[in-house]
C-alpha cells in the first residue's frame, strides 16, 4: 500500500462517516420532538429535571439506562411505582428503605421539588424507547409474571395481586419488593376478612402502615384476600 | 537524556496524574464496598454512593487528561525539533486544571454539582477547564507552527486534541429535553473515547514505536493514516450504539449496530501494526518493560475496548444488557486497556529520560504491570458475570432490581478482592516510577 492510498482511506473513511452521522443528527432532531412528546415538556417538567440534577440522582440511578448502576432505572418509575410511592420514597427514604439491603440518602426535598420531580418522571415515562427496558415492556411479559398468569386460571386473586402493583413492595417466593413485608406466610397471621380489611384501609388496621390504600373494587380486594389467605408458608 | 529543556514540564503533569490514579482506585474500592454491604443511613446521607461515583469517574478523566497533556508536552519538542512555545503557560495550565479539579471534588462533597454523570462539574468550573484547554491548544499549536517541521504524527495529535476540546463544549449547556441531553452527552463521552482519545493514542503510540523500534517514520505514518481512518469511520457513526433506547429514531439500531460491529477492526489493526513494528525493530531493547507495556496495551485495548464492546453493542443483546453491570465490565476493561496502559507506557518511556537514567530496574514495574493487568481482567470478568446474571434475572425474568442485586453479591465481593490487588499493583507502579533507579547502580 502506498502512502497515497493510506491517505485516501483516511479522508474517505472520516468524511463518509461524519456526513452520515451529521445528517442523521439533523433528522433525529426533527423526529425526537414527536418521539419524546416534546410538546408536553412543561416548565414543571424542566424544573423536575433540574431537581433530578441538583441532587445528583443520576449517579446512583440510571435513567434511559444511563448513569449510576447502583439503584433501579427510573425511565418507567412513574408507571412502575406510581406517584404515591415516589413521593414517599423521596421524602422518607430512611423509613421506606429501613429494611432494604441498600439505602437511599435523605436529600430534604421540598414538597414543591417533589411535585416537579414527579412531573419529570411522568414525562420521561412516555418517551418512546423502542420498548426498553425489557422488564417494563408491555409487549413481552416476563416469564415470572407468565407463571403467575397461568395460576390466574385457578385464582383471579393471583393475577390481581400482580396487576395491582402489590409486587412493587411485597415479595412472594423471593420475587418482589422489600419495602413491605414478604407475604409468603401472611395466611398464618390473618384470615380472609383480616387481609381484606387491611387492603381496604391499611391505616385503620395498623396506624403505622406505610401502605397506601389501593383504589380497588370490593370484589378485587376480596379475590386478593382469598389468594393471600392461602399463602401459609408452604413453599 | 531529554533533548529539549522544556520537556521537563511533563514531569509534574505525570506525577499529579499518578497520584490521582491512586485516589481513583481507592474510591473504586469504596464503591464496591457500597455494592456489597449495607451501609448505615447516617453515612449514606452525608457521603452517598453518587458522590463517591462522581469522585471515581472525574478522577479518571482528570488523571488521564493530565497524562495525555504531559505526554504531549514531552513528545512535541522532540517531534517538532524545537523547545515548547512557553513553559510558563504549561505550568499555568496545570495550576488551572488541577485547581478546577480539586475545587470540583470538594464541591461534590457539599452538593455543588451539575448532576450529570461524568460531567458533574459545575458551569463555573467548566469555564476554568475551557480556559485551561485553550491555553494548552494554543501552546501546542504555536510550538508546531513556529517550528514548521510538520509531521503526520503532529497533525494527528493536534487534530485529536482540538476535537477533544471542541466536543467538551457540547456537555456544557442545560438541555430541557432529557433525550437530547443524553444525545449530546455522548458527543462528549463516546466521541472522546472512541474518537478524539483514539487519535491521541494512535499518535502517541506511533511516536513511541518510532522511538523504541527505530522502524522508519514513513512506514509507521503510512499505517497511522489507515488506522485513524478506520477509527473515524467506525467511531463517528458508531456513536449510534448509544442511541438505541433514548427516544431517538429506530434507524440508529441499524447504524449503531453495523458501525459498532466494525469498531474492533481499527484496534485489531493497531495490534497487528504494533506486532509488526516490534518484529521489524532496528534498535536493541533497552528497557523491556516499555516494550511489554506497549504490546500489553495493544492486546488489552483490543480485548477490553474491542471484544468487550463488540459483544454487547449488537441491539438484540444490548436490549437486555444496556445499563447493567455488563456495561461496567466493558467500561473498566476498556479504560484500563486503552487509556490507563497508554499513560503507563508513556510514563515508563518518559520517566527514565526525565531523570537521566538509561536503563532502569525493571523488576517492580513488571510486577506492577502484571498485577494490575490480571487483577483488572478478573475484575472485568466478575462484573461481567454479575451483569449477565442481572440481564437474565431482572430483564428477562422480570425480578425486582434489589432481588436481582442480592443474587449478584458474591461477584461484587470478588470485585473488592480484585480491587485490592489492583490497588497494590498501582501503588507498586507509583512507587517504582517516583523512585526510579538505574539498573546498574550498586547499593552501598
Amino acid at each position: 500500500m502506498t502512502t497515497r492510498t493510506a491517505k485516501i482511506i483516511f479522508y474517505v473513511g472520516t468524511l463518509s462517516s461524519a456526513i452520515l452521522f451529521l445528517t442523521l443528527t439533523v433528522d433525529t432532531h426533527r423526529q425526537i420532538e414527536a418521539l419524546t412528546n416534546a410538546d408536553q415538556l412543561s416548565d414543571d417538567v424542566v424544573a423536575g429535571k433540574k431537581v433530578f440534577e441538583k441532587h445528583n440522582c443520576n449517579d446512583c440511578h440510571t435513567i434511559l439506562g444511563f448513569g449510576g448502576y447502583y439503584s433501579p432505572d427510573l425511565t418507567r418509575v412513574y408507571s412502575r411505582r406510581g406517584e404515591d410511592y415516589i413521593r414517599k420514597s423521596v421524602s422518607q427514604p430512611e423509613v421506606v428503605y429501613a429494611n432494604s439491603f441498600r439505602k437511599m440518602p435523605q436529600q430534604h426535598l421540598s414538597p414543591q421539588e417533589i411535585d416537579h420531580l414527579i412531573a419529570f418522571f411522568q414525562w420521561v415515562d412516555k418517551i418512546d424507547t423502542h420498548d426498553w427496558p425489557p422488564q417494563d415492556s408491555k409487549r413481552r411479559i416476563p416469564s415470572g409474571a407468565r407463571r403467575l398468569m397461568e395460576g390466574a386460571t385457578l385464582s383471579s386473586g393471583a393475577a390481581l395481586f400482580k396487576e395491582s402493583g402489590c409486587f412493587d413492595c411485597h415479595a412472594l417466593a423471593g420475587v418482589g419488593g422489600t419495602t413491605g413485608p414478604a407475604l409468603d406466610s401472611v395466611g398464618l397471621k390473618l384470615d380472609v376478612d383480616g387481609i381484606r380489611n387491611y387492603i381496604q384501609n391499611p391505616m385503620a388496621a395498623n396506624p403505622e402502615a406505610l401502605m397506601p390504600a389501593p383504589d380497588l373494587p370490593e370484589s378485587d380486594a376480596e379475590a386478593i384476600a382469598q389468594f393471600l389467605a392461602r399463602q401459609r408458608g408452604e413453599r | 537524556m531529554i533533548t529539549y529543556q522544556s520537556q521537563r514540564v511533563a514531569y509534574p503533569y505525570f506525577v499529579i496524574a499518578l497520584l490521582l490514579f491512586g485516589l481513583q482506585v481507592v474510591m473504586g474500592i469504596w464503591l464496591a464496598i457500597n455494592y456489597s454491604f449495607t451501609l448505615p443511613q447516617g453515612l449514606v446521607d452525608v457521603f452517598p454512593f453518587a458522590t463517591a461515583r462522581a469522585f471515581h469517574t472525574n478522577l479518571l478523566v482528570l488523571w488521564m487528561l493530565l497524562g495525555f497533556m504531559g505526554g504531549t508536552y514531552f513528545m512535541v519538542p522532540e517531534e517538532t525539533r524545537s523547545e515548547l512555545f512557553s513553559t510558563k503557560l504549561a505550568y499555568l495550565q496545570l495550576i488551572l486544571l488541577v485547581g478546577a479539579g480539586v475545587a470540583a471534588l470538594v464541591g461534590f462533597l457539599f452538593g455543588w454539582t451539575q448532576g450529570r454523570p461524568l460531567l458533574e462539574i459545575p458551569f463555573e468550573l467548566d469555564l476554568v477547564v475551557v480556559v485551561g484547554a485553550l491555553i494548552f491548544l494554543f501552546n501546542v499549536a504555536m510550538t508546531m507552527i513556529k517550528a514548521k517541521n510538520w509531521t503526520m504524527i503532529q497533525g494527528t495529535l493536534l487534530g485529536g486534541l482540538i476535537m477533544l476540546a471542541l466536543l467538551y463544549l457540547f456537555g456544557i449547556p442545560f438541555y430541557r429535553n432529557l433525550s437530547i441531553d443524553w444525545y449530546y452527552w455522548w458527543w462528549v463521552i463516546h466521541l472522546w473515547v472512541e474518537g478524539a482519545w483514539e487519535l491521541v493514542t494512535s499518535a502517541i503510540m506511533a511516536w513511541i514505536l518510532i522511538q523504541i523500534t527505530g522502524v522508519p517514520r514513513q512506514t509507521v505514518e503510512k499505517w497511522l493514516y489507515v488506522e485513524i481512518g478506520l477509527f473515524m469511520f467506525t467511531g463517528l457513526a458508531g456513536t449510534g450504539h448509544h442511541y438505541y433506547w433514548l427516544g431517538a429514531p429506530r434507524y440508529w439500531l441499524w447504524v449503531g449496530g453495523i458501525f459498532s460491529a466494525l469498531e474492533p477492526l481499527p484496534i485489531l489493526f493497531m495490534l497487528w501494526d504494533t506486532f509488526k513494528h516490534v518484529r521489524e525493530r532496528q534498535k536493541p531493547i533497552t528497557n523491556p518493560l516499555v516494550w511489554t507495556l506497549a504490546v500489553g496495551l495493544a492486546i488489552y485495548h483490543f480485548i477490553g475496548a474491542g471484544l468487550w464492546g463488540f459483544i454487547h453493542t449488537l441491539p438484540q443483546i444490548n436490549y437486555y444488557t444496556h445499563g447493567s453491570q455488563v456495561t461496567v465490565s466493558h467500561g473498566h476493561m476498556a479504560f484500563f486497556g486503552a487509556y490507563a496502559l497508554l499513560n503507563l507506557t508513556m510514563f515508563y518511556y518518559a520517566f527514565p529520560r526525565l531523570k537521566g537514567i538509561d536503563r532502569f530496574k525493571q523488576n517492580l514495574g513488571t510486577w506492577g504491570f502484571w498485577i494490575t493487568g490480571i487483577a483488572m481482567f478478573l475484575m472485568g470478568l466478575a462484573f461481567g458475570v454479575a451483569g449477565v446474571l442481572q440481564s437474565y434475572l431482572e430483564r428477562v425474568l422480570g425480578l425486582g432490581y434489589m432481588t436481582t442485586h442480592l443474587q449478584m453479591q458474591l461477584w461484587f465481593k470478588i470485585v473488592i478482592v480484585c480491587g485490592l490487588f489492583f490497588l497494590a499493583g498501582v501503588i507498586i507502579i507509583i512507587y517504582d516510577l517516583l523512585r526510579m533507579r538505574p539498573a546498574e547502580a550498586k547499593t552501598a
